[in-house]
């Protein structure tokens, strides 16, 4: 072992205590030298294991985002899908047996005690395992800061919860689920979701430094103590990953607990364990430098970089190319024919459209008085196609429709597809990252012909170039496989200059001939908006 | 009186000068120093206290400028209060560094400043720990409010809307308020209370300024006590914790003897009871008899829910359904007190309430209409045999509203509204009952299984 622990000299207790003469009795300790007991160190043992388990990532996914990231060419995603993961050993059929989701954490518990009784069975020379312990720590502080790190920078450039779009601004309170009612607070009030993302940011950076360490996971186990809490009340579904850093932050605190309950509450002079590794060796001098500016570089420089694209090109739960300028904001439906016949505005009729909006990106959303299947998912993972991107359905119901729309705005042509697949598979919160992959390695055929495609603006290109990426590039294709079917409507659109006054004509998506004329109303909220928005549109 | 326990160490000359600014400072802001907070005691009627009352009592905050106390209620102080306070603990702080050479420390004053300070912060953080341990300060949402847009309700009522949903949640608030306040009641364990405080008022402090709260002040009031008691072991624990070396503890204690003794038990055990036991225990009831949120009055029996306006007249001229005409009423909800409010395409200025008030009397309870501008909400008098509402706008800015309907109900649950509004004109409302699934209830036993809504 090229490393030692060292205690602090005697010459340094005098120095920092002028007081210690008039102590009774100082609680002498010298960690480096003192044994360990058995208990301590069969709880170590099993502990070292479980938490290499927990900290170590394993999977297949995680292993191959890594080595296909284009470095030259980054999304945030690259990033944030390295800090992201969790340990996942093997989960059971019958859901009741993953206990929430925290069968892995079981297990890796139980592979944890199997290991350490082993080891205690083999190893009967070592009596302390302070290396080894200050290197787990090590191992823990990096594992939750990067973790951390990853998810504040989503708060810190606010796009972890959006802004809510025009469809549920309009949607009742009572048709929203908790999960969505959570999200939107937040979403609200864009400079809180900053200081959200600078205590989680502050956390993560104080695990880099051994002395800050202490104060970085009294901070992390508070917020995402609260985190996990706040997931479990709202149904929020992510309670299994937050509650990993209070696992991680209450672990680091563990060092620190007794000394400052001795010193605080019992008011007896103290020692502190002091663990500091003397690197003997230069290349592991230097290995250590590269390593944590390595770390620091990517993560929080790099990062911060990739984020500031995403919040300002494309916040990755809203889509991220802009709708037809136009064709923007709240609309009463003055007129709607089906079939050449005239259907009179009545909230309770379950075919005429009712509150029709616009918003900022290609989203046309609608209200019709009849019940729809609904995607109760969280709206979030990272697809590249807008049509994915569903934050602006998920959790909402009240009869709202939301359709995607690509626009060949030489002809004045709106192809519309709603944004939730039919009969979907994605009836509960997991799901939702952008299809179903790999079932057959063509891209689906378009209800979009040929000669319009060519006046329909390529996707892939249509977000600001400062935000293109090797990840996107990749990720459109694929998506574009997805062989889920969904309704269209094929609509012609004629308005005014301003776009107050359209007038939709064409086929909605059973096939009828509808005649709808839309009017643009200046609806007032309560709610005030903030300046610091996402997206470019 | 009491001996103390220290070796006397020598305090330096600018840690005395700032002990003396801070301690003046301090005991005019904790200490309850206002007349004007004496006249509000006095008119508590201590034979029905209620914990409304105990709340109060727990918000003191001097208020020689602002003065902004209304009867029965204590408002909050403001920056202009806390400027005169710097600066008379700035004059005085001079004035006493003048006239007194001779203290080598201020140990004993620094003790029962900080005892101050601990039970001013217990009070003050207990106050708001049961009221939310007991689900009272954010309530489940209204009928009217579940069919309300999200857009049509400002950020602050938002806020508290979307705790309300959660009563768990908002317990385990409190239970964590609630917990750090007792910790502050014992000086050893004062830190941990206070650092909690700095890290969960902090939170709360900027809430108030992002959602527009009206709290912040208040929330930077009890930070600051926070801080002050939080610097007492900063030193101590940044050197044990990040330089990692041994530290010695505190070693100033104060003894107390013979009748001091017992009364130091009696005062503190009077305080934990009446701010912990008895308040507690009034929140308790309140929650199960009375939310004070809302109104206490009971509404038309069986009435409660969601209606469609079915048919609407005016002047005996009928409206139909209309996305343009703000005349015309779309719906109506019964709430299960005697609240009605209407839908229509009419925006309303909003009532708005950003601090935390306790009233017994309904009119003053309005959290249902507080920081919305969707619908207008009107408290009634049943006649239940004359079958007539006598309606009055709740928000403030509409009081002038006031009219009465003739009510019909029938077997199927409709209601038909007949009469003369506010402004001379015959309005007919015919109401049917709307069977309102909503997603926020259908959705609360998760999220796995498919939901056609």
């Amino acid at each position: 072992m090229a490393t030692t622990v060292i205690t602090p000299e005697a010459g340094e207790i005098s120095e920092t205590s002028p007081n210690k003469k008039q102590q009774a009795a100082p609680v002498k300790e010298q960690p480096t030298h003192k044994e360990w007991t058995a208990t301590q160190r069969v709880a170590f043992r099993i502990a070292f294991i479980f938490f290499i388990i927990m900290c170590i990532p394993v999977t297949g996914e995680w292993w191959n985002n890594l080595v296909t990231i284009n470095w030259f060419h980054l999304h945030y995603r690259d990033l944030y899908d390295i800090a992201r993961f969790s340990p996942s050993i093997y989960k059971f059929q019958n859901p009741a047996y993953n206990l929430l989701g925290y069968i892995d954490w079981v297990e890796a518990l139980v592979i944890g005690i199997v290991g350490g009784l082993i080891w205690t069975a083999i190893d009967n020379k070592n009596k302390q395992y302070h290396n080894l312990y200050y290197w787990l720590r090590v191992v823990v502080r990096y594992r939750a800061g990067i973790g951390i790190i990853g998810f504040g920078f989503t708060k810190l450039f606010p796009v972890q919860m959006p802004y809510p779009s025009l469809g549920v601004l309009n949607a009742h309170f009572g048709d929203l689920t908790a999960q969505k009612i959570y999200w939107l607070s937040v979403g609200i009030v864009p400079w809180y979701q900053v200081f959200a993302g600078v205590v989680e940011l502050a956390a993560g950076t104080m695990l880099f430094f051994r002395k800050t360490t202490t104060f970085g996971a009294i901070l992390l186990l508070g917020a995402l103590g609260d985190i996990t809490y706040v997931n479990f009340a709202y149904d929020g579904g992510v309670h299994v990953y937050a509650s990993y850093f209070v696992l991680f932050s209450a672990f680091l605190l563990w060092y620190d607990a007794v000394p400052v309950y001795n010193l605080i509450v019992k008011e007896r002079f103290t020692v502190p364990p002091v663990l500091i590794p003397v690197f003997t060796q230069k290349w592991l001098r230097v290995t250590r430098i590269v390593l944590k500016t390595g770390t620091i570089g990517i993560f929080l420089v790099w990062l911060y970089y990739l984020q500031y694209i995403n919040f300002k090109y494309d916040p990755y739960k809203q889509p991220g190319t802009s709708g037809v300028k136009q064709l923007r904001g709240n609309y009463n439906v003055s007129e709607f024919k089906l079939n050449g016949q005239d259907i009179p505005y009545s909230p309770l009729d379950s075919v005429r459209w009712q509150g029709v909006t616009f918003e900022k990106w290609s989203s046309l959303t609608f209200n019709v008085n009849k019940p729809l299947n609904l995607d109760l998912s969280n709206g979030g993972g990272s697809p590249m196609r807008d049509i994915n991107r569903n934050f602006e359905l998920t959790g909402v119901a009240g009869g709202k429709r939301v359709f995607y729309y690509d626009a060949d705005t030489v002809n004045k042509v709106l192809y519309l597809q709603d944004k939730l697949p039919e009969q979907s598979k994605r009836k509960g919160k997991r799901g939702g990252r952008g299809g179903d992959k790999g079932s057959n390695n063509k891209i689906a055929k378009s209800f979009i012909p040929a000669e319009a495609q060519k006046n329909i603006r390529n996707e892939v290109t249509a977000i600001d170039p400062a935000a293109q990426s090797t990840r996107r590039e990749r990720g459109v294709p694929e998506e574009l496989k997805d062989k889920r079917k969904r309704a269209h409507m094929i609509l012609n659109y004629t308005a005014d200059a301003t776009g107050s006054h359209i007038v939709l004509t064409g086929k909605d998506d059973k096939k009828n001939d509808v005649y709808i004329v839309l009017d643009r109303v200046n609806r007032q909220y309560a709610l005030t908006d903030s300046k610091l928005v996402a997206g470019k549109y | 009186m009491s001996t103390l326990t220290t070796n006397q160490t020598k305090w330096k000359e600018y840690e005395k000068a700032a002990f003396r600014f801070f301690f003046i400072y301090f005991v005019l802001q904790a200490l309850p120093l206002d007349w004007k907070y004496f006249s509000n005691l006095f008119r508590i009627q201590w034979g029905s206290l209620s914990f409304g009352d105990i709340f109060y009592i727990s918000r003191y905050t001097p208020q020689f400028i602002s003065g902004s106390s209304t009867p029965d209620t204590w408002g909050i102080g403001t920056l202009a209060d806390w400027a005169l306070i710097a600066v008379i603990a700035l004059i005085g702080a001079i004035v006493w560094s003048l006239r007194d050479k001779k203290s080598d420390n201020y140990n004993k004053l620094y003790y029962w400043l900080r005892v101050i300070l601990r039970y001013r912060l217990a009070i003050g953080i207990i106050a708001y720990g049961f009221i939310k341990f007991f689900p009272l300060q954010s309530p489940l949402p209204s009928i009217s409010n579940l069919n309300t847009s999200y857009g049509d309700f400002n950020r602050w009522k938002l806020f508290s809307l979307s705790l309300g949903i959660v009563p768990g949640y908002e317990s385990f608030l409190g239970l964590v308020e609630i917990i750090v306040g007792v910790l502050l009641l014992f000086r050893k364990t004062t830190t941990f209370g206070a650092v909690i405080i700095l890290v969960f008022t902090g939170n709360v402090f900027i809430s108030n300024i992002a959602y527009d709260g009206g709290e912040a002040l208040y929330a930077l009031y009890l930070i600051s006590i926070a801080l002050f008691l939080t610097t007492y072991d900063a030193l101590r624990i940044y050197n044990l914790v990040a330089l990692r070396k041994p530290t010695a503890p505190n070693t100033v204690k104060i003894s107390l003897s013979g009748q001091w003794r017992t009364s130091r038990l009696v005062l503190k055990s009077l305080f934990i009871f009446f701010f912990v036991f008895l308040y507690g225990y009034k929140t308790y009831a309140a929650y199960h008899h009375d939310i004070y949120q809302y109104p206490k009055a009971k509404g038309l029996a069986g009435a409660a829910g969601l209606y469609n306006v079915s048919d609407f007249r005016i002047n005996s001229k009928q409206l139909p359904y209309s996305q343009t005409d703000s005349s015309r009423w779309n719906d109506v909800v019964f709430e299960k007190w005697n609240t009605i409010s209407i839908g229509s395409l009419k925006r309303f200025k909003a009532d708005t309430s950003v601090t935390e008030e306790i009233s017994r009397n309904n009119d003053d309870r309005k959290y249902e209409l507080d920081g919305t501008t969707g619908r207008a909400y009107y408290s009634y008098v049943a006649d239940t045999v004359k079958h007539v509402l006598l309606l009055k706008n709740r928000n403030s800015n509409y009081k002038a509203d006031q009219f009465s309907l003739n009510y019909t109900r029938s077997a199927n649950g409709a209601i038909t509204l007949t009469g003369v509004d506010h402004n001379r004109d015959s309005v007919y409302a015919q109401l049917d009952k709307v069977n309102k699934k909503y997603l926020l209830q259908q959705a609360a036993h998760g999220r796995n299984k498919a939901l056609k809504l």
